[in-house]
Order: C-alpha cells, then structure tokens, then sequence
C-alpha cells in the first residue's frame, strides 16, 4: 500500500483509521481483528499528538506504512516527537475497580498492546517506530 | 461514518444518542453532552449505541468522566452496544460499573 504522512493533529485520526480499514480489508482480516488493528493504531497515534506533539508544542508529521505479507499484515507508525516505548507504560491495576475510584489513564496503550498479536517499538536515527503486527488468516 | 450525538432530556432522565465513529479528535462532543445531562441534575443516563461503530479510550474516559460528576449513584444505561464496542468496554473493566441492555423500555 501506499505511504501515508499526516500532521500530527487530532483531526489527522480519522484518515490514519480509514488507512488501517483498507489495509485490513486487503490482507483479508476478520472484521474483529480488523477493529482491534484498528484501535491500537488509534489510541498509540492519538497519544503521539497528544503527548508527543500538543503538549510541549511541537509540530510535525506521522508517516503511516503498511506491509502485507504472506502471513502477516504490519503498521507502522513513523514520528519524530521524543521517544517514548508504549510498553514501558504500566498496565492499569485498576480495571476492576468502580468507575468513580478509578484512574483513568493508560487505557489506550493497554487497549493497543492487548489488541494486537505482536507489538513492537524502536528508535531509530531520532525517529518513534511504532510496529503493530496481525496474522493474517489462513489462505483457501 | 461521521460521529454524531444527541441528548435530549425527560425530566431526571437523559438519553443521549450516539453514531458513527467516535475517537479523541470527537470526544470533546460527547463530553459537551454529559455536562449539559450533569447540569440538569439526571438521576439516569441512557446511552443509545447500536449505529455506534467505533469508539476508542477517549469514550471511555468520557464515561468515567461521566459518572465522576452525576455523581456514582447516577446509573448508566448503554443500550444496543455493538460486539466489537462491548469487547473494549469488557477488557477495561467498565461494563462492572454501567447496565448494558439489547433494548430499552422506561419503566
């Protein structure tokens, strides 16, 4: 597929999840791994803006990618905020608790790690490299 | 689908409509709704979500944000929540703390 580059803007949120839609269509997912393909590119984006960009005031671009292959299909999101490993994030220990005692943060980068079958990060040459990986199902 | 919301209210009850898609970049709507439902002092929020498609954490947080200022004796209803919606709402643990109804009838 091609390569998509948006501005690191909320309102970039919605063609990064039409990207992910096709591409899951193409690699032939099931429309829940497709949903769940598709949330964890969302929520690790939506964090890239909010904490990576808005926060502290920086502009700049995401570069969306993905690879289909023969058993797999592969996201990448591409950024230039400081790095930040989503999996250094502690999982919330709350999730059982009433709503109005909870705190409510982390849920993003739990629904994202949780969803996908494998997730990876670097930091390469000063850039974020957020990997997310699905099986792709069996061929007839 | 674009994202849409609406809220009407019926005396301590407010039902609040929701459809199409709704991420970070829309949440900020949402949220509009539930203060407006807040400020009118509702004992129920009833959430319609069967034409709601997608919904990411920021949702979520709207939900806690809901219940943190109507207050924890304020129940909410969701109402018709599509599977793939459920399955996130379970995974966080939120389906403990609402109702989730196939349909709503006011009693």
């Amino acid at each position: 597929m091609h390569v998509l580059t948006v501005p690191a803007d909320l309102d970039s949120l919605d063609a990064v999840g039409k990207y992910v839609v096709e591409a899951a269509s193409q690699a032939g997912l099931d429309r829940k791994a497709a949903y769940r393909l598709r949330l964890a590119v969302d929520e690790i984006m939506t964090n890239i803006i909010n904490y990576g960009h808005t926060e502290v005031g920086l502009t700049g671009d995401v570069i969306v990618r993905a690879a289909i292959e023969a058993d797999t299909l592969t996201i990448i999101l591409e950024d230039r905020a400081r790095p930040f490993d989503p999996r250094e994030r502690p999982e919330p220990e709350d999730l059982d608790r009433p709503l109005e005692e909870r705190n409510i943060g982390g849920l993003g980068v739990y629904l994202a790690l949780k969803g996908v079958d494998h997730f990876n990060y670097e930091y390469v040459d000063q850039m974020n490299r957020n990997i997310f990986v699905m099986y792709r199902p069996l061929q007839a | 689908m674009a994202f849409t919301c609406t809220l009407t209210l019926n005396n301590e009850v407010a039902h609040i409509t929701l459809a199409g898609e709704l991420d970070a970049a829309v949440a900020p709507q949402f949220r509009a709704k539930i203060e407006e439902a807040a400020a009118a002092k509702v004992t129920r929020l009833v959430l319609f979500m069967s034409e709601l498609e997608y919904m990411a954490s920021a949702g979520l947080r709207s939900l806690a944000f809901a219940k943190q200022k109507m207050g924890a004796n304020v129940d909410i209803y969701m109402v018709g929540v599509q599977e793939t919606v459920a399955e996130t709402i379970t995974m966080t643990g939120f389906h403990n703390s609402v109702i989730m109804v196939e349909s709503y009838d006011e009693a």
